[in-house]
């Protein structure tokens, strides 16, 4: 489910089997030299969750991407973000990103680093199957945490 | 100048006649063209997507097919891909949506191993038969729905969704 109001509906409603909150965390890089990379990045990890959203709509709730500066404070971020997620219903939640920062950060459990895929030059079938591709990667780890933790 | 003499009663007659006459025809013009509006109203040429999947292709097991048509929300247009498992039931071609009726994930072929020969959600472990038939102890309420579904030039075309039919 996405985060709008209709969705949001549907999830007050379906709590018992929306249990899986999807966190995307997002880099802002405004540099001159960075700019670029960072947006393709945003674009990659938004297509992904997107993606993933339509596989698993019912048992997950795709919030807006997480977006921050270079300079912010992960651990910090992280923790706060926790506390926040911990005070609602999920009983799963991963967090989906491409900045290898995140991979330092031991509190979050389920934090899913990517690697950037440049799919802004791609030709639209190209870029469904390289998603797709990647799709296939992530899937596994979502059932896999369903099925040894329900 | 003709031998007619045209007098002056006639020539404003002739004068006020055209001229009303136009009046009338401005009017009743569109309250016609209103009135018959539905009859001139063009079929949305996207009724049919044309797929890339041979129809020679297609067995009895269902196949995913992908299609892509334009969706324009609001001010925003983007293309939406969706997709259909298709398979034959006899010479016939089916389409089911792969949307599960329960909290619409998307639903898998052969998702479970152990039972290969059904649709699997893997969301909450809900499960169809082929036909789109929900099993009954498993979450969905309904059976899959389903596309029209037709043959152009040897390929598959998908049309629009529907209760499901086949159940």
């Amino acid at each position: 489910m996405h985060f709008n109001s209709k969705d949001i509906d549907l999830y007050a409603s379906q709590k018992d089997y929306v249990d899986t909150a999807v966190v995307p965390l997002i880099e802002l890089d405004l540099t001159a030299s960075g700019m670029k990379a960072s947006a393709g990045a945003s674009e990659y990890l938004q297509s992904l969750t997107v993606i993933l959203e339509k596989q698993f709509k019912g048992r997950i709730l795709l919030l807006p991407p997480i977006s921050y500066v270079r300079a912010a404070d992960r651990t910090e971020l992280g923790g706060q973000l926790k506390k926040e997620l911990s005070e609602t219903g999920f009983k799963h939640i991963f967090y989906l990103t491409t900045d290898p920062k995140w991979r330092s950060v031991d509190d979050l459990d389920n934090v899913l680093w990517l690697p950037a895929i440049p799919t802004g030059d791609m030709d639209q079938s190209f870029k469904k199957s390289v998603m797709e591709d990647q799709l296939r990667q992530v899937l596994p780890l979502f059932t896999k945490e369903w099925t040894h933790h329900s | 100048m003709s031998n007619n003499r045209v007098s002056r009663r006639q020539f404003l007659g002739y004068t006020l006649t055209g001229v009303g006459g136009f009046m009338a025809a401005g009017m009743l013009m569109p309250m016609v063209r209103f009135a018959v509006d539905p009859v001139l109203q063009q079929k949305g040429a996207g009724d049919y997507v044309l797929t890339d999947q041979a129809v020679a292709d297609i067995t009895e097991e269902p196949v995913r097919v992908d299609f892509t048509f334009e969706q324009v929300d609001a001010w925003y247009t983007s293309e939406v891909t969706n997709s259909a498992w298709v398979y034959k039931e006899g010479d016939k071609l089916v389409a089911l949506s792969p949307v599960c009726k329960h909290l619409g994930c998307t639903v898998n072929w052969g998702g479970d191993p152990e039972q290969p020969t059904q649709f699997f959600c893997p969301c909450h472990a809900g499960r169809y038969e082929k036909n789109g038939q929900n099993i009954a102890g498993t979450p969905p309420l309904g059976p899959l729905d389903e596309y029209d579904v037709q043959e152009q030039d040897g390929f598959v075309a998908i049309g629009q969704v529907k209760p499901n039919t086949l159940v």
